[in-house]
């Protein structure tokens, strides 16, 4: 019959256009909804009393996964972790910091000079700078480990895979990107439990956009000096842009990178247990190690062609406008004219940022040979910049490029180079776009 | 004179479905099979005020697709017999699981009453039902019972007896499945419509049939069958 | 044959057996490697109607997305 065929025609489009809206089988959105609308009777119809009676676990497991509790009480946990990750490594990051300056002002005393220099300024100051990180990467590494080990982790990846597939992103995503808080490298290496390819290399990718613990001195540093009273407000808006880019970003690249559909959600939850000491300190060790080793042969190789180019031509003050850094510094400074910083000192020191982001912070101190606390003083008083400059600047760090051990460890994690330097790429483009943005528009509505 | 009514019992598996069946048909019960398959059938003959009723104990079934014999001939029972009054058999302490059944015979335009069943367990674990509104969400008559004491037998007789009566035609649940989807139903119902089947069937269950890419009704569309 | 239904349906506590799984081959293997497969019995232990699925297959947990538990058909053990 004619009416048939036409009938079951339509039928094959209605079902193609509801599956690329939907992303999922017409037959899933119907009993969706049908279970939909009995949720919607039974609210009103039926009153029931609390929680019956189970066994242990599985009531742990009941409320952990719950459709309304699940989230919170990841956000407190992962708030948990935060604090003793950084409240712990406090004072160790001052001890171990305070020692790698000592050493290096008895080291740079060594004659010859250069060498003195190479050992004191480069390799001790820089490589110590990476090493004072160890605290809270270790730290971290110990509270996931716990985490991990106990069960919870399972969980926590499950109660945020609805809202990961919101923005087209995997449950398994959300632990990665917390980590990045803390430090970007560990947060990748923990994207290993991410199966389908494209997720894990989309997840990578958007990594280096959750500020790291490393950028926070830039933070701190600008937003006291220029915003004294917004303080926290301005850091922590900071986050805020990482976040809504990543997610941004994360959007872009399923569609036009690496499309696909996104994986399907099955995992094995581990039974509850008690993490061992011995078994949390093996895994800590496990990742821990990989940092150390990854993290400290590119560095110092990158920290002796920093010092050799900031000690080049003899003689030169160290780091200063004359020392080929400087003059690199001075050749690159003209590209952050539109965002507002285009002056070698901010150049430079973004330059070394690559290394670490803390040595931003680290440069311009050399630099304006001030402690950290005149430091805001003389940025504004020498390089003339306005509150809105400073924000733009701080944009641009947090956005430019991961720095050298993230690169490595990108480039270990997906095994080519291809991606990391995706990675640098386009998150240069990215920064640059929007500090330049930010100081435009800013300077259009007269904010300075 | 009497008057004859056919019915059919429908509902999840431990539901109850049998004990209302038992106690309403009592030993006037015979067992056969479904023609052509080795499911067992059970049908028996109840007397109430002047109505011999027959009642057909269709196969516990937890929805209406077509991937089991069961739920295909629980619903072709419905579209061909044609019976007088379909009765849900639901538990009242997994409202959520039988309900899902519910709402697909009511979208079907079947004439039905919830029979609510297992009340007092229901009670037990400190459930409260408001029937009324149940009833009003639903379109169709709700009447609690404990089966297992026969207890509710008695309304439920004065339930059908009472629709059998009514003359109204049931209009049929109409679940809003969102814009999009709704707005493909409508085209295939226009064009369903026109087909044949649509004098057996409701077309909107028809379209959404076929958006869940139901087996039996895709094929009885290609084979451009009546029957 | 007994009643199907979709695992997303069963009630908590109770034993089920694996009989259809509406899926494509490279899920219908993953989910083999994880011990999902027809005619395999498991026990649910917690189900949300609309949301995830906690199984427990041969004494391990297995956590199973919204649109998973739709795709497992299962009926009574």
């Amino acid at each position: 019959m004619l009416t048939n065929e036409e009938i079951l025609r339509v039928k094959d489009r209605a079902l193609a256009h509801l599956r690329s809206i939907y992303g999922d089988d017409a037959e899933t959105i119907i009993a969706d909804r049908r279970y939909g609308f009995i949720s919607g009777v039974l609210k009103d119809v039926v009153k029931k009393p609390a929680i019956e009676r189970l066994a242990w676990s599985d009531k742990i497991d009941r409320v952990i996964v719950n459709r309304w509790l699940g989230i919170p009480i990841f956000l407190a946990v992962m708030y948990g972790m935060f604090q003793f990750t950084f409240t712990l490594s406090a004072p160790l990051m001052d001890w171990i910091s305070a020692g790698f300056d000592f050493i290096a002002a008895r080291a740079v005393g060594i004659s010859p000079d250069w060498l003195g220099s190479l050992i004191g300024n480069g390799i001790i100051g820089g490589v110590g700078t990476v090493l004072t990180f160890v605290p809270p990467i270790f730290l971290l590494f110990i509270a996931i480990a716990v985490l991990e080990d106990s069960g919870y982790m399972a969980r926590a990846a499950f109660v945020m895979d609805r809202l990961m597939h919101k923005i087209g992103l995997h449950g398994r995503s959300f632990i990665p990107m917390i980590l990045g808080f803390g430090c970007n490298i560990p947060a990748i290496m923990a994207t290993r439990t991410i199966e389908n390819r494209r997720d894990r290399l989309i997840t990578i990718l958007i990594n280096p956009l959750m500020s790291c613990g490393a950028r926070l001195p830039i933070y701190i540093l600008l937003a006291g000096a220029f915003f004294p009273a917004y303080r926290g407000l301005v850091v922590f808006s900071m986050y805020l842009i990482g976040i809504i880019l990543a997610i941004l970003m994360a959007l872009i690249f399923r569609k036009w990178l690496l499309p696909g559909p996104i994986g399907h959600f099955v995992m094995e939850l581990p039974p509850y247990r008690l993490p061992t000491i011995t078994g949390v300190l093996v895994h800590m060790w496990e990742r821990g190690k990989h940092f150390l080793i990854k993290a400290g042969t590119i560095i110092a190789g990158v920290v002796i062609l920093v010092w050799l180019l900031s000690s080049m031509p003899w003689g030169v003050q160290y780091a200063g406008p004359d020392s080929w850094i400087g003059y690199l510094g001075r050749l690159i400074a003209p590209i952050f004219g539109p965002c507002g910083f285009g002056q070698w000192q901010a150049a430079v020191s973004l330059f070394f940022g690559l290394l670490a982001k803390e040595t931003v912070v680290g440069t311009m101190g050399a630099i304006f040979a001030v402690k950290e606390g005149g430091l805001g003083v003389a940025i504004a008083s020498q390089l003339g910049w306005t509150p809105l400059i400073a924000f733009s600047f701080m944009v641009f760090s947090l956005l430019y490029v991961p720095c050298v051990a993230t690169i490595a460890t990108i480039k270990a994690e997906t095994n080519s180079w291809k991606w990391p330097a995706f990675t640098v790429g386009y998150e240069l483009v990215l920064a640059w776009i929007m500090a330049t943005l930010i100081y435009q528009i800013g300077r259009l509505l007269g904010l300075g | 004179m009497t008057k004859k009514l056919n019915i059919a019992l429908v509902g999840n598996p431990n539901s109850g479905k049998t004990t209302v069946f038992n106690n309403l048909t009592g030993t006037h019960q015979y067992v056969g099979n479904w023609p052509g398959v080795t499911v067992e059938k059970k049908e028996g003959t109840c007397r109430y005020q002047d109505y011999q009723i027959n009642v057909a104990d269709l196969p516990g079934v937890y929805s209406l697709t077509a991937y089991s014999l069961d739920e295909i001939i629980a619903r072709d029972f419905i579209v061909e017999e044609k019976p007088d009054v379909v009765v849900d058999i639901v538990d009242a302490g997994n409202l959520e699981r039988n309900l899902y059944l519910t709402i697909q015979l009511l979208e079907m335009g079947a004439r039905l009453i919830v029979a609510l069943n297992m009340m007092d367990e229901a009670g037990g674990r400190g459930y409260h039902i408001d029937l009324e509104h149940l009833s009003y969400h639903l379109g169709s008559p709700v009447v609690p019972m404990v089966a297992s004491r026969n207890r509710g037998t008695q309304e439920l007789l004065g339930q059908i007896a009472k629709m059998a009566e009514s003359r109204v035609r049931p209009s049929g649940l109409r679940i809003d499945y969102g814009r999009e989807v709704e707005q493909e139903i409508r085209k295939l119902d226009d064009l369903i419509s026109q087909s044949a089947l649509s004098r057996l069937y409701p077309a909107r269950w028809l379209a959404v049939k076929l958006l869940e890419e139901d087996e039996e009704i895709t094929k009885k569309f290609k084979e451009g069958n009546v029957d | 044959m007994k009643a199907l239904m979709p695992l997303g349906m069963a009630r908590p506590d109770e034993m089920v057996s694996v009989v259809v799984i509406k899926a494509g081959f490279g899920l219908k293997k993953r989910l083999a490697d994880m011990g999902l497969s027809p005619g395999v019995s498991l026990r649910v232990i917690h189900s949300q109607m609309r949301g995830p699925v906690i199984i427990d297959l041969r004494g391990s947990r297995l956590a199973l997305g919204r649109g998973m538990a739709q795709r497992i058909l299962v009926q009574e053990a």
